[in-house]
Order: C-alpha cells, then sequence, then structure tokens
C-alpha cells in the first residue's frame, strides 16, 4: 500500500443551487463552493423573478398600482396594500373613515398569519418535515377563504384602495374568522407536538445560521428574523401607523438568533396578531369604508416614504412625484431582498443541510425580492 | 428530550391518521364560491353605454370599448372585448363601472389551448343591429 | 390445516412432475419455482407498498390519497409502472455509460436474493441456510457499491455527494445492525433463519431483546435509506441524491429496489424479533405476513412523522449511542444467558 504522507488533499467543488431546486423558495439561485458536505462560500444569484414593478408604476396611475403590490410579497398581498395606500394617503393627506382603518387591519393581521403559516411550513419541510407542512396550509387555507369572501381573490387580493378598501365583509365574514381564531391554539398545540419538541428538529435547527444583533443591524436585517435575535423591534410599537395604537399587543422576542427562534417567533407572532384581530374585531364600528378622494389622484410634487412593519420586516415605499397622476418613480425597500443578503453571512462555513435550514428559516419570497 | 418529542410526533400522526381527510374532491365537487369571487368577466349590454371608464381604470389595458354613434347623436356600445390573458383580476373596471353594468361571474375554470382564445369577446352588435352576446 | 399447507402442496406438486427427471433437472426446476415464487412476491407486495406509502402518507396528512385509477386507486401503482416504462430513457452526456447503465440491475439483484433466506412460513425457505442471517446482512450491504456506481458514473455533483453520504450512512450503520442481531443470534445458538424462528416457539425475541429491537430498528431505518434517515436521497438538499439524473425504467428500478429492501428489511425483522411465522389459529404464512405489514407500518409512520436527521448527527448518533449500546446488550445478553444457564442447569 502506498504511504499518505502528510494530509489528505480535498478539492473545493462549486454547485448550483437553484434556480429550480426543491428547496430555493422559488426561483433563487445559490452559487456555493463546497469541500464535500460543507459550505465554503455563498453567493446570492437573483433576479430570475424579475418583471420590473417599479418601472411598471411609472406608467401606471396611482390607484393602477395597487394591483401590482399584491404580486411583491405574494404571500401577504394585503400588507403590501397596506404599505402602498398609506404612501399615497400620507402624500394627499387623506384620512381613512373608522371602519375602514379596522378592516385594514384585521386583513393586514390576518395576511401576517397567513405568510408566517407558509413560512412556517416550508420551513419544516425543508428540514422534510412532510407531515408538520399541512396543518399551516390547513389553517392558511380558512385565512385565504376569508380574503375570498371579502374582496374576490385569495392571494392577489388588491383589497385596500387609496383612502379606504375596496369591500365591505360581507355577514358570515366575522362568525368564520371568530371561529378560525378559536381553533389557532388547536393548531399551535399541534405543530409543537409534531414538530417543535421533535429532537432530530431541535437538532436541525438549534444554533444554525446564527444571526447576533451586530450583525443583523449591520445587514439590516428586520422583522421576525431581528426579533429572534433577541431585538424588540417592531414598527407597528415603535411608529404606530393606521390604527395600530389603540390595539394591545407584545412584541415577541427571542434571543438566540438561530434557526428555532426563527421558526417559534412565527408561531409567537401568529398568536399576537390574533390577539390583535380579536381586539379589532370586538370594537369594529360602523361606517363609511370610503373616504372623500377625488376621482383623478395627483400627488403635489415632492418624495414621499412610508415604512410599515410587513410579515417578513420593514416594507417601504420611496414615491417621487412631479406633480402628474403617475407616479415619477417609485422605489420598494422589500424586506425579503434585504433579509437575503445576510444568507452567506449566516451559512458560510456550516453543512449544506444548514444552508437549506438556515436559508428556510430566513423565509424570503422571491417575488420581493426580484420584483 | 430522549425521545419524548418524537413519541408525542408519533402520536399526533397517529391521531391526524385517523382524523377525516380535509381535501377537496375538485372535479367531482365544485367548490363552493362566495359571490364575490372574481372569476370571469360579464357584461349587461343594455345598462352599458359605452363610456369606456372600464378600459380607463384597468391597469394593463386589457379591456377594449368599441363604440359607434348613432342617428341621435348617442353612443352605442358596438363591441365589448375583455383580453383575459392579461387580466389581473383586480375589479378596478368593475368598481370604476357608473352604471353597474360590469360584475363578475364565480366561472373560473377559464384555461384554453391557444392564446388567442383567452380574449373574451363579452359583446358584439351584428351588423343588423340586433343586440347579442357574443361568445 | 389445509390452508396452512397450500405452498408446500404446490410445491409438493412440482416436484412430483419433476419425478422421473434427472436430479440436475430437479435441482433446477426446484431453484426456477422458488425464484418465481420469490420474485412473484417482491413485486406485488412491493407495488402495493407504493401505493401504501401514499394512502398512508396521505392519511397522516389529512388527505385521501390516490383514489382515481381502481377502486380507491388501487390500480395506481400499476397505473405509474406502466407510465414509467413507456418514459424516455436519457444517458446524461457526461456520465460514465456502463457503469451508469449496470446501476440499476446492481441493485436489484440484491434486493431480490435477500429473499432466499426469510422462512415465509412453516417449510416455506427457499434456501435454508446455514449461515442465513451472515448471508443476509453480506448481500444487503451490496447495495451501497450499487448507489455509489450510480452516484458517481451520472457526473452530478448532486448524485455523487448522495454517493458519498450513501456509503458513510451504510457502512456505519451496518456495525450496530450485525451487533443488535448477535444477541437474537446468541439465545438461538444459530445462524440459520429458520432455528431463530423455531427458538422463538414460546417467547418473541421482542421480549427478551428490547434494546436490540429498537437497535436493529433505527439501524434498518438508515440502513435502507428510510425515514430519518433518508439522507441519500436528501430531496430538499441534494433533490433526489444518486437518482437525480436516472429516468424512465432505470429510475424504477431504484425506486423498486427501495421498496424491495424495506420489505426484506421488516421480513428479517418479523423473523429475528416479532417471532417468524409463530401464531395461533391462523395459518403460519398469514402469520407471517400480518407481522411484516405491521413492521413496514411502523417503518412508514415513523418515516411521515420525522425530519431528517443531520449528517454529523447521524454519524455522531451512530458511533456515539447506537454502537456502545449494541455492544453492552451483546454484553447483558451473554451474562443473561449464563445466569439462566446457571439457574435452570445448575453449572455454568
Amino acid at each position: 500500500m502506498a504511504e499518505v504522507k502528510g494530509e489528505l488533499q480535498t478539492q473545493e467543488f462549486e454547485l448550483n443551487m437553484g434556480p429550480q431546486h426543491p428547496s430555493t423558495h422559488g426561483v433563487y439561485r445559490a452559487r456555493l463552493t463546497l469541500d464535500g458536505e460543507k459550505v465554503v462560500k455563498v453567493e446570492n444569484i437573483i433576479g430570475y423573478l424579475h418583471r420590473g414593478i417599479e418601472k411598471l408604476a411609472e406608467d401606471r396611475t396611482y390607484t393602477q398600482f395597487i394591483p401590482y403590490t399584491d404580486r411583491l410579497d405574494y404571500l401577504s398581498g394585503m400588507l403590501n396594500n397596506l404599505g402602498y395606500v398609506q404612501t399615497v394617503e400620507k402624500a394627499l393627506g387623506i384620512e381613512v373613515p373608522e371602519r375602514a382603518e379596522y378592516l385594514r387591519v384585521i386583513m393586514a393581521e390576518l395576511s401576517r398569519m397567513a405568510s408566517h403559516m407558509v413560512a412556517i411550513a416550508s420551513f419544516v419541510l425543508d428540514v422534510s418535515g412532510w407531515t408538520a407542512w399541512f396543518p399551516p396550509f390547513r389553517e392558511r387555507e380558512r385565512i385565504l377563504d376569508l380574503f375570498e369572501m371579502t374582496c374576490g381573490s385569495r392571494m392577489t387580493v388588491s383589497y385596500m384602495r387609496i383612502g379606504g378598501v375596496a369591500a365591505d365583509i360581507p355577514p358570515e365574514f366575522l362568525p368564520a374568522l371568530k371561529s378560525l381564531l378559536d381553533d389557532l391554539p388547536q393548531f399551535i398545540e399541534q405543530m409543537h407536538a409534531l414538530i417543535s419538541g421533535n429532537e432530530i428538529f431541535i437538532g436541525r435547527c438549534k444554533g444554525v445560521g446564527k444571526l447576533d444583533i451586530e450583525t443583523a443591524l449591520a445587514y439590516g436585517v428586520t422583522g421576525p428574523n431581528l426579533r429572534a435575535s433577541g431585538l424588540p423591534f417592531d414598527l407597528r410599537k415603535a411608529q404606530p401607523y393606521g390604527c395600530y395604537d389603540r390595539f394591545e399587543f407584545d412584541i415577541p422576542v427571542l434571543t438566540n438568533g438561530d434557526s428555532y427562534d426563527r421558526y417559534l417567533i412565527r408561531l409567537l407572532e401568529i398568536e399576537q396578531s390574533a390577539r390583535i384581530i380579536r381586539q379589532a374585531m370586538e370594537s369594529l364600528p360602523d361606517g363609511e369604508i370610503m373616504a372623500k378622494v377625488p376621482r383623478v389622484i395627483k400627488l403635489p410634487p415632492g418624495d414621499y416614504y412610508h415604512q410599515i412593519e410587513a410579515s417578513k420586516g420593514i416594507l417601504g415605499f420611496y414615491l417621487v412625484s412631479d406633480g402628474g397622476t403617475k407616479p415619477y418613480r417609485l422605489h420598494i425597500h422589500s424586506p425579503s431582498f434585504v433579509n437575503l443578503g445576510a444568507i452567506p453571512k449566516l451559512t458560510e462555513g456550516s453543512l449544506i443541510q444548514d444552508f437549506v435550514v438556515t436559508f428556510a428559516s430566513i423565509d424570503i419570497v422571491l417575488g420581493d425580492v426580484d420584483r | 428530550m430522549f425521545g419524548r418529542g418524537l413519541i408525542k410526533g408519533l402520536r399526533t400522526t397517529w391521531h391526524l391518521g385517523l382524523g377525516k381527510a380535509i381535501t377537496e374532491q375538485y372535479p367531482e365537487r365544485r367548490p363552493k364560491l362566495p359571490p364575490a369571487f372574481h372569476g370571469s368577466l360579464s357584461l349587461d349590454p343594455q345598462k352599458c353605454n359605452a363610456c369606456g371608464l372600464c378600459a380607463r381604470a384597468c391597469p394593463n389595458n386589457v379591456i377594449i370599448v368599441d363604440s359607434e354613434r348613432g342617428e341621435d347623436k348617442k353612443r352605442y356600445l358596438s363591441a365589448y372585448t375583455v383580453k383575459l390573458g392579461q387580466c389581473l383580476f383586480c375589479g378596478l373596471c368593475v368598481e370604476s363601472c357608473p352604471r353597474g353594468a360590469l360584475h363578475w361571474l364565480p366561472d373560473f375554470e377559464l384555461a384554453c389551448y391557444r392564446f388567442k382564445d383567452t380574449e373574451h369577446v363579452l359583446y358584439k352588435r351584428n351588423p343588423e343591429g340586433e343586440v347579442s352576446k357574443g361568445a | 390445516m389445509a390452508i396452512e399447507g397450500i405452498f408446500t402442496a404446490i410445491i409438493e406438486f412440482c416436484q412430483g412432475l419433476l419425478a422421473g427427471t434427472p436430479s440436475w433437472l430437479q435441482t433446477l426446476g426446484l431453484g426456477v419455482l422458488y425464484l418465481v415464487g420469490v420474485l412473484a412476491f417482491v413485486f406485488l407486495n412491493v407495488l402495493y407498498l407504493i401505493y401504501l406509502e401514499r394512502k398512508l402518507s396521505a392519511y397522516v396528512q389529512e388527505r385521501i390519497g390516490p383514489n382515481r385509477f381502481g377502486p380507491h386507486g388501487l390500480l395506481q401503482s400499476i397505473a405509474d409502472a406502466v407510465k414509467i416504462l413507456g418514459k424516455e430513457d436519457i444517458t446524461p452526456r457526461g456520465a460514465d455509460k456502463w457503469v451508469y447503465i449496470i446501476a440499476p440491475i446492481v441493485i436489484f439483484i440484491p434486493a431480490t436474493m435477500l429473499y432466499a433466506v426469510i422462512p415465509f412460513g412453516k417449510d416455506l425457505i427457499a434456501a435454508d441456510l446455514n449461515i442465513g442471517v451472515f448471508y443476509f446482512l453480506a448481500v444487503a450491504s451490496t447495495t451501497t457499491i450499487a448507489i455509489l456506481m450510480g452516484g458517481w458514473s451520472s457526473n452530478n455533483k448532486y448524485s455523487l455527494l448522495g454517493a458519498m453520504r450513501a456509503v458513510a450512512q451504510i457502512i456505519s450503520y451496518e456495525i450496530p445492525l450485525a451487533f443488535s442481531i448477535v444477541g437474537v443470534v446468541m439465545l438461538a445458538g444459530s445462524l440459520q433463519t429458520s432455528q431463530i424462528v423455531a427458538a422463538q416457539e414460546g417467547t418473541w425475541n421482542i421480549v427478551l431483546q428490547p434494546l436490540a429491537f429498537i437497535i436493529f430498528f433505527i439501524a434498518a431505518n438508515a440502513e435502507i435509506n428510510r425515514g430519518p434517515f433518508d439522507l441519500v436521497e436528501g430531496e430538499q438538499e441534494i433533490v433526489a441524491g444518486p437518482y437525480v439524473d436516472y429516468t424512465a425504467m432505470r429510475f424504477g428500478m431504484f425506486y423498486l429496489s427501495e421498496y424491495a429492501n424495506l420489505l426484506s428489511m421488516s421480513a428479517l425483522a418479523v423473523t429475528l424479533f416479532l417471532g417468524g411465522w409463530h401464531g395461533p389459529w391462523l395459518p403460519s404464512w398469514l402469520w407471517f405476513f400480518i407481522k411484516l405489514y405491521i413492521m413496514i407500518y411502523i417503518f412508514m409512520w415513523v418515516r411521515w412523522t420525522f425530519p431528517r436527521i443531520r449528517i454529523d448527527h447521524l454519524m455522531g448518533f451512530n458511533w456515539k449511542v447506537l454502537l456502545p449500546l449494541s455492544l453492552a446488550n451483546i454484553l447483558v445478553t451473554g451474562v443473561g444467558i449464563k445466569i439462566y444457564q446457571l439457574i435452570t442447569i445448575g453449572r455454568w
């Protein structure tokens, strides 16, 4: 036998993960440099879902752009709608009727719940927990049914309008919503029993993809990912918009900042969203759902910025108007894009399985990344 | 720890396995769609006065309203086409209609083989002047 | 009982047909009969195992599962098999062609060879080797070579990663698997499967060797790349591992052999731990069959509940937990046997 002198040499190789890959959540592509199972280098490659939404905005009136916001983060259409219409309302100084504000909060929180459910489900699926994929999607289906009965669509809702909302809720909405909220603890219990306490699952996610506050802030990571790292920053509390200041809710914070905490915090946020919805449901005022808005919307020249807490982090709309009926420029600060930037930092040096887990726990939507 | 979570998980799947299926067997059982559902568009030609507000409200220029002026100088609708292939199903057109002529149908099975079939002619006046609802 | 002897009667009938012929022809004829029997058993079961897996996973996930073709979708697997036969057979350009072609065949041969030593019922065993258990383990381990062949020859990075995982995983888990069986072999005093079954007439080995059963179950799960140990396939990470480039019937062979391995592992578990074909009232082969499917159900139940384990945990669990436990089990079994002998016989 030939004697091996010194250490055995290994060779690094490049692996293209995506755009067609079961766990890249759409058309994300990562160019991984691997040393065996170990990830040495990660390069994000995005743009496969670029549709030029920001450019499309320049050729649409302010109202006409609303349907396009649905297609940013298509898992939480309501929140995108909310962010955009509030930007325009802020620019115009429109007072939105009480009922519309409350309906917006209900819908936005439902949307946040739906988005977190998908995040949990796809995260668990990426750890190969096939069965645990189903309970979140089962509950989300009921949320989508609520959207469907109110505004006619399930995901691309286009529900919010500048100055209000498109339609009032039908009479069967509130009972259905109530039964949904009543079943939520059961769903969360089921998730805990099925997967959260599972030793294999804990082994897969605990301590994987650790993100400390400094790194998170340096990368501009926001939303549940930041809160899982230990910073209780939530725009709904920090800069209340709409009528969020009237509701009582907590900001769940976890301290480890690993994949497991990023999973758990979403379950906790679902609970808090349910709390907000319950309060909004009980104090839902009667009245108009649309404010008096001029037929042709023209923004005074200038630039406007408004940001909300979307399901994945801070979603900001930056509007530049030249006084015409169409925006001169629209820029979208999308949470998924920003959060994606931290992926190489989080995953380099881990195993390829950890890469998948960390990537899933960050929870991005490619429609939001590429716009 | 030490397998307690594993056993709990097994128990949960056991109970789930005994439960009822929640999926819908689609072609046999039709989904119960709410009246607000955005399926396909339909037009009431009697109510429409071909003002074209819907066409202007549309973000994607999906709607084409053809009109002609009659002898009394009034506008009449001559054809109403919806290019559903580009439709976003946002409902801005339905909202914009001042006369309530345009509304949604819960008919959602719009798949077709050719792209030109995505163009739905909701109304076409035939040369004799008779009013008929097109294909 | 009439049903009890139905298969032995068939064998005797065929032996009667060959009565006047030379002895080599008798041996050959009987061999062919056994082969046909085993192949029929494997193929029929595997087809319905796929159906069963899909149905069970559907029930667990609050779905219905295949229900289109045949009553309750019973013919679904057959439709799938026909479909997969009709698919285009693709050999990637960079592939090592011959290795690529041979790999699916190589994986299927040991998968069927394993059934030779399984006692399906009373006197129902194709080849009652005196080293039956050893034969089983030896043949089962050759699966690794086929997976490595497939993964290497595809010339695909995903499949190479999968193949490397397969080698690491299967070879490591073979050790606790073998050691967990040692306890059973010590109790029976034989490596012959029929002897092991005969030794379990009173109490099943699962009662005497519960720890060995659990170790065997975990290691077997890893050995056949199922459940929480399906790292080789690892859909979320390496897409389908070694099978990623295979199409049509070649992929089908891998797929079938995976289920054939599940079946044979369950059969081995029944033979070694669940008393083989022993059981009251019902015919022996039916008992075997019932136990076999209970075992398979547990395998599937575990698979559809647990997430996938990580590769370093996989290795750590094997070397740090399973191996010491299985060794301790052997020690305890040995001491226990000696104490038992001391009590019953009154001497060492």
